[in-house]
């Protein structure tokens, strides 16, 4: 038990952090990407940056999945059994 | 991404028209006001999309005293939040976005309105991009009934659907005033018990909704016998003008957690046509990985549930969450920017069970928020 509160007090400083502490870190690195002058007086703008699709991406509250499982694998099937009545069930609780 | 968070001012500056709805949502409820700048300002064609626009208007539509500046250009808003009226609104949505785009925000902000609302919105129903009608009718609206806001004043009703690009559906979305919100303690997302869904389809064969069904119960039966997938075929006028068809599927635990999937078809002259069948596997695929990230709130809900906890009664609120979505964590900030609130988040690994992913238990105190407009009866 105190080794699982021990890992779970290193987790959770980086997730809070990743949250909440990712703001300045972001800024820092937006000041440093200079934009190129072509002869003092056009300046080259590169649309594709990845700050810039975040800032101006797309306003939506869907999630997908980045890599989707391998859901023909009965493995993955198997990692998500005990989410369902048919599964296991833990000790002090039944199915009533 | 620049935050000012200048109390004196009390304006918050942004950059992008990223998350756009939650700056605005949070604006409104705070009292803030929001200044966005450098909207698209590198794009071809800068500035705010129509959808925005239609976005803004509901905004002005259900507030008194609302003060919007936009730049000629589009680029730059300025928003001066006004008093949440609520009341019947009407509103044709932008097709560009469906209506659960402009619904998000009606469902954050319609606990916290001086009258009930009773918003009739018109658009497209069901895409690709957002969650659909019927999506959020079965999981937000659960949802907001453990926060306290139940009756028969709550209400999501889809009176005509309508598919991209054409449009032509119709919601009826109504809700109740509370003087303030219950905190929640959702820590156990218990165990799935049956999963529901509905596969509609306009101006093409019903059929096709039949093969949807197949197809998608023939994954989810592996793991459990209580699935029922309804067919909806609208027929005339209340089947919009663009032809389409698509699943959703929401999976209902004993503790009530509802988790959601769902997918559409490509819209009429975009992209290959997509099989039914193909449509079905897929989802149902979907609808796994959703459980698989599990939860008592389902990913596409996790901001609506956050947002509900930090404004809640003085006291603690906790949330079980799958992964948290790059939305919800701009949400988290935003929150930080307007109400100082920060969640306390903890990551929650399952031994030897068999219960997906890792788990992030959220906690908060809420803020105390009350609605100082809602008449005394």
């Amino acid at each position: 038990a105190a080794e699982a509160f021990l890992r779970q007090q290193r987790t959770t400083p980086n997730l809070r952090k990743l949250v909440y502490g990712t703001v300045a870190a972001k800024e820092i690195k937006d000041e440093e990407e200079e934009e190129e002058e072509l002869g003092g007086l056009f300046r080259v703008s590169r649309p594709e940056t990845s700050k810039k699709r975040q800032a101006d991406g797309l306003d939506c509250s869907r999630y997908p999945p980045d890599g989707i499982h391998n859901w023909d694998q009965e493995e993955m099937l198997e990692s998500i059994r005990d989410c369902f009545v048919t599964g296991k069930w833990e000790a002090e609780k039944d199915a009533s | 991404m620049c935050s000012n968070n200048n109390m004196a001012s009390q304006c918050l500056t942004y950059e992008g028209c990223n998350f756009l709805r939650q700056r605005l949502v949070l604006s409104t409820l705070s009292g803030k006001r929001v200044k966005i700048r450098n909207i698209r300002y590198k794009d071809d064609n800068p500035g705010l999309r129509d959808f925005e626009a239609s976005f803004i208007r509901l905004m002005d539509k259900i507030t008194n005293g609302t003060r919007i500046e936009i730049n000629q250009t589009g680029t730059a808003l300025f928003y001066q939040p006004g008093l949440l009226y609520g009341g019947t609104v009407e509103h044709d949505c932008n097709p560009q976005r469906s209506i659960g785009y402009y619904l998000e925000a009606l469902l954050a902000l319609a606990p916290f309105m001086k009258n009930p609302i009773r918003a009739v919105l018109r658009g497209v129903t069901n895409d690709q991009k957002d969650p659909s009608v019927d999506t959020l009718k079965a999981t937000a609206v659960p949802l907001m009934k453990k926060f306290g806001l139940d009756g028969e004043g709550l209400e999501l009703k889809i009176v005509k659907r309508g598919m991209p690009p054409g449009g032509g559906g119709e919601v009826l979305f109504t809700c109740p005033v509370r003087r303030c919100i219950k905190p929640v303690q959702l820590t156990d997302p218990g165990k799935i018990k049956r999963i529901r869904g509905m596969a509609y389809s306009v101006r093409v064969s019903p059929q096709i909704a039949n093969r949807i069904v197949d197809s998608a119960r023939s994954i989810l039966n592996k793991f459990i016998p209580d699935i029922y997938i309804y067919t909806d075929h609208m027929k005339g006028a209340s089947s919009g003008k663009s032809p389409g068809f698509g699943l959703s599927l929401v999976a209902e635990t004993t503790n009530g957690t509802f988790l959601s999937a769902e997918m559409a078809s490509n819209p009429q002259g975009q992209g290959d046509p997509v099989l039914p069948e193909e449509l079905g596997k897929t989802c149902a695929k979907l609808l796994l990985e959703e459980i698989y990230r599990g939860g008592c709130v389902d990913s596409i809900n996790q901001s609506l549930v956050l947002l509900y906890m930090t404004l809640g009664q003085q006291d603690v609120s906790k949330a079980l969450l799958g992964p948290l979505s790059p939305y919800t964590i701009e949400f988290l900030r935003h929150i930080r920017d307007f109400f100082q609130i920060m969640f306390k988040i903890e990551t929650q690994k399952q031994e030897e069970e068999q219960k997906g992913g890792e788990k992030v238990l959220m906690t908060c105190v809420g803020a105390g928020y009350s609605n100082l407009s809602k008449p005394l009866k």
